[in-house]
């Protein structure tokens, strides 16, 4: 599993419907999603769920990073083959998989089109406190430069003859001090320098905070807020009555 | 008018024997363009952190004497008080950019002071003309350049309106070309806004063609403090295990060879006009 | 067969192209030959591929297109560990590999990669905390020692492994007048003991004096590669690789400006003592004539 995965979580700003969404809008939708997904262990309703996703990718042009998030997966998802098939039923470890492919689908969708800054803001308007959402959009905004940070530390230690890959488990753990302790040190160095540099522009003032940028929520936000909360209660609706669904939907790959 | 004022101050750093910061007695007056240097480990960086009282707000530590900014002392009042009066650029652009854009970044400080909206976009305005950034207003931190980054960082405590703006190393990471547009920018700045500018620097060449004064630290100590001619054309200097200009090397030496008696120039042109007027 | 591997140059770069996996054309078009014992500058625009280059020199990059040849062999099929043998690369931030207990555990963990006896390991860290007058810190935590030492110690891990090759990137950072003598005197014992030297800079005044070639570049071209003095005199290359002229040129260019007659090549501070102590002597002289 290469760091590529993680990419597949990256915000990059674009124009398109799902982007323009309110962050919040979306967390709910990711949250919503995953809740669905929690209800269901048959195949054909999970399926359905996985499907309804499809229009959102295309609608955020996100094809490319979320088939990427779907690659990184495919160690996880073999596993699961194996253990579920040994141990109790292909069917179920297929449900189990689909399950796993939404939430982590919902999440990307969430993460890749929502600006951290704009998540911030968000939570500020809800009244959350001001320090917790601003150290929030701090560490998102940081984790491009600490990804740097560390690709450079691997080479600095690389050109000292450190091999990255050892043998043994003990040796692994042993093989990451020379990584994680220059990248903790460094981490901490930087989280000094940027508190210098908050309190040196009056961060902490006990003046009452103005805010230049803020963010509402809009008529789109509130539509589709709205579709998010139909899917709820109509997976409930399902789930509670499954009974007397059709055949179809309660349809097993008999292994 | 003093702007900042040390009167015996002693300051260590906790964990620390040594004594970072050793009696130091310091006026820095308004609308002056000041060079702070000395070797490494002189206690510059310290020196620089009294300034706006993160020495001794932030850093733990124990001091004696004090430091009085506009009046104001240093160790009991409020950093973000503070902060309208001196500001602090750091070494690293990276670590001080913190907002989603340029935009906001400018913006930040204010937020922090209670200023309102349409005042934040007034002094936006204005102070993206003067660092030249006013096409940047949209660029988030990471696709901005080195020296576009310092830019950004300068104007976001220019917009504080402060009376001195104390830089640490600023021109440490960027390439020369783009090292000297951000010091002849600083000029500017002191000049148009008659405020004072001191600036920690290794690169002497860069900045000795601007300075009013110089500040000369060593080991903790400040061993001089005077009007840029008079102190490169003293001992001290001389002795200091600084990165000296070329045609501070050229003149000093003819200087000790007995041909040259004249305060030693500190830029090309005065070079020029002392050789023209022979 | 040897005469014709003798006239090789040690380090050649053939044709090499490196784009980044997001598109950007880091390397392109890059040809150079380093000979053995050479003192080599890179300047340039930050971006402009001067620190990509010499990761393709220990394998740290492998190029798009391209070859590499360290003494006639393509280093392709080499792994970086093996590359960093003979090519020793000391970077900008000392923070970025100081990790060990004690600056000894440093300077050993360094050397571990080679097969010496413990015996060998010891002399061989006590002889490099001598040379780098780091022996005073020998059980210190590396993370307790000051920003200049601190280097010294990067500088000392690397140097231990006694590399062939040794590239700097941007030695002089930070740095005051006595940490760079050390460092231009670290320089003189390394080139009279045989070894190639490459040096990431943006210190102009420190290429003008101490590097005899120096190689310019710009977007991933090298848009200049000769004596440094030359190649730092061409104001047009000098301003496209976002540098300045050294102080000497700049006087040089300005002696011309003002009117006053001097030599076209007063590129060096000596032969600028020289011309300004000539100079002076003859104004004064005249000056003395014309008072008779």
């Amino acid at each position: 599993m290469s760091l590529e995965f993680l990419n597949a979580f990256k915000f990059m700003k674009k124009d398109s419907f799902i982007h323009n969404l309110d962050p919040r809008a979306k967390l709910i939708f990711a949250l919503i999603y995953s809740i669905s997904a929690l209800l269901f262990t048959e195949i054909i309703p999970l399926i359905l769920i996985f499907l309804s996703l499809i229009p959102l990718i295309l609608a955020g042009k996100l094809i490319k990073q979320w088939l990427k998030s779907i690659q990184g997966l495919s160690y996880l998802i073999l596993i699961i083959i194996i253990m579920n098939t040994f141990f109790l039923s292909l069917s179920f470890a297929i449900s189990m998989i689909i399950r796993i492919c939404i939430m982590v689908s919902a999440f990307s969708i969430f993460f890749l089109t929502s600006d951290p800054n704009d998540l911030a803001l968000s939570l500020i308007s809800m009244k959350f406190p001001y320090e917790f959402a601003f150290s929030l959009s701090l560490a998102f905004r940081f984790i491009p430069t600490i990804a740097t940070e560390a690709q450079n530390i691997i080479d600095a230690q690389q050109s000292r003859g450190y091999e990255m890959q050892k043998s043994g488990l003990i040796n692994q753990i042993k093989n990451l001090f020379p990584l994680l302790i220059p990248l903790i040190i460094c981490s901490i160095k930087r989280a000094f320098n940027v508190a210098e540099a908050l309190e040196s522009r009056a961060f902490g003032s006990k003046k009452e905070r103005t805010y230049y940028y803020t963010i509402k929520y809009s008529f789109k936000d509130w539509i589709f807020t709205l579709y998010l909360l139909s899917f709820l209660i109509i997976s409930i609706i399902v789930r509670i009555n499954f009974a007397i669904m059709p055949d179809w939907l309660s349809w097993e790959l008999i292994v | 008018m003093t702007l900042i004022e040390y009167k015996n101050f002693y300051y260590r750093y906790k964990g620390n024997e040594e004594y970072a910061l050793n009696n130091i007695n310091l006026k820095i007056e308004d609308n002056k363009f000041i060079l702070l240097c000395g070797e490494t480990g002189s206690g510059k960086t310290t020196l620089i952190r009294c300034m706006n009282g993160l020495i001794p707000q932030f850093y733990s530590g124990f001091y004696r004497g004090s430091v009085e900014v506009a009046g104001k002392d240093t160790t009991i009042t409020a950093i973000a008080d503070l902060s309208t009066e001196v500001g602090i650029v750091f070494q690293n652009p990276e670590n001080q950019l913190v907002a989603m854009n340029v935009e906001h970044e400018i913006a930040f400080g204010l937020e922090n002071l209670g200023i309102e909206s349409g005042e934040i976009s007034k002094k936006i305005k204005e102070v993206t003309k003067i660092t030249e950034i006013e096409h940047l207003l949209n660029k988030a931190p990471f696709e901005l350049s080195g020296g576009e980054q310092q830019r950004v960082a300068i104007a976001s405590i220019l917009v504080l309106e402060p009376k001195i703006i104390v830089l640490d190393e600023p021109t440490a990471l960027l390439d020369p070309y783009m090292a000297k547009k951000i010091i002849e920018l600083l000029k500017e700045i002191q000049i148009e806004k008659q405020i004072t500018i001191l600036i920690s620097e290794h690169r002497l060449d860069l900045i000795l063609p601007y300075a009013d004064e110089l500040i000369l630290m060593k080991d903790g100590n400040l061993i001089e403090h005077d009007n840029s001619n008079k102190i490169i054309n003293g001992i001290n200097f001389q002795t200091l295990r600084l990165n000296k200009p070329v045609i501070y090397s050229i003149f000093n030496q003819l200087k000790e060879e007995k041909l040259f008696n004249q305060y030693i120039p500190a830029s090309i042109s005065k070079v020029i006009n002392y050789l023209k007027g022979l | 067969m040897k005469d014709i591997e003798k006239q090789l140059p040690l380090i050649l770069i053939d044709n090499v192209d490196f784009t980044y996996p997001n598109g950007t054309k880091a390397l392109r078009n890059i040809n150079l030959k380093i000979d053995n014992k050479e003192l080599i500058g890179i300047m340039g625009k930050n971006g402009a591929g001067k620190t990509t280059l010499i990761r393709t020199l220990n394998g740290l990059i492998r190029p798009t297109n391209g070859a590499i040849y360290l003494y006639g062999e393509n280093i392709a099929s080499k792994s970086i560990a093996t590359l960093s043998k003979k090519v020793g690369v000391i970077f900008q931030n000392p923070l970025h590999q100081l990790f060990s207990n004690s600056v000894k555990d440093e300077i050993e963990f360094s050397l571990k990669s080679f097969e010496f006896t413990k015996e060998e390991i010891q002399n061989k860290t006590n002889e490099i905390l001598k040379e780098f007058n780091l022996e005073k810190y020998r059980n210190r935590s590396p993370l307790n020692l000051s920003g200049g030492e601190a280097k010294k110690l990067a500088l000392a891990s690397i140097i231990c492994r006694d590399p062939d090759i040794i590239v700097f990137d941007e030695p002089t950072l930070g740095q005051d007048g006595r940490e760079i003598e050390f460092l231009i005197n670290l320089i003189k014992n390394k080139r009279k003991k045989g070894k190639t030297i490459i040096i990431v800079t943006h210190n102009i005044e420190f290429a003008n004096e101490h590097i005899p070639r120096t190689i310019l570049m710009a977007d991933g071209l090298i848009l200049a590669d000769g004596p440094t003095e030359k190649v730092l005199g061409n104001q047009i290359l000098v301003e496209k690789a976002s540098l300045i002229l050294p102080q000497t040129h700049q006087l040089n260019l300005a002696l011309k400006k003002s009117g006053i007659q001097c030599p076209n090549d007063l590129f060096s501070k000596d032969k600028l003592i020289n011309f300004i102590r000539d100079f002076i002597k003859n104004k004064t002289s005249e000056i003395v004539e014309g008072n008779d």
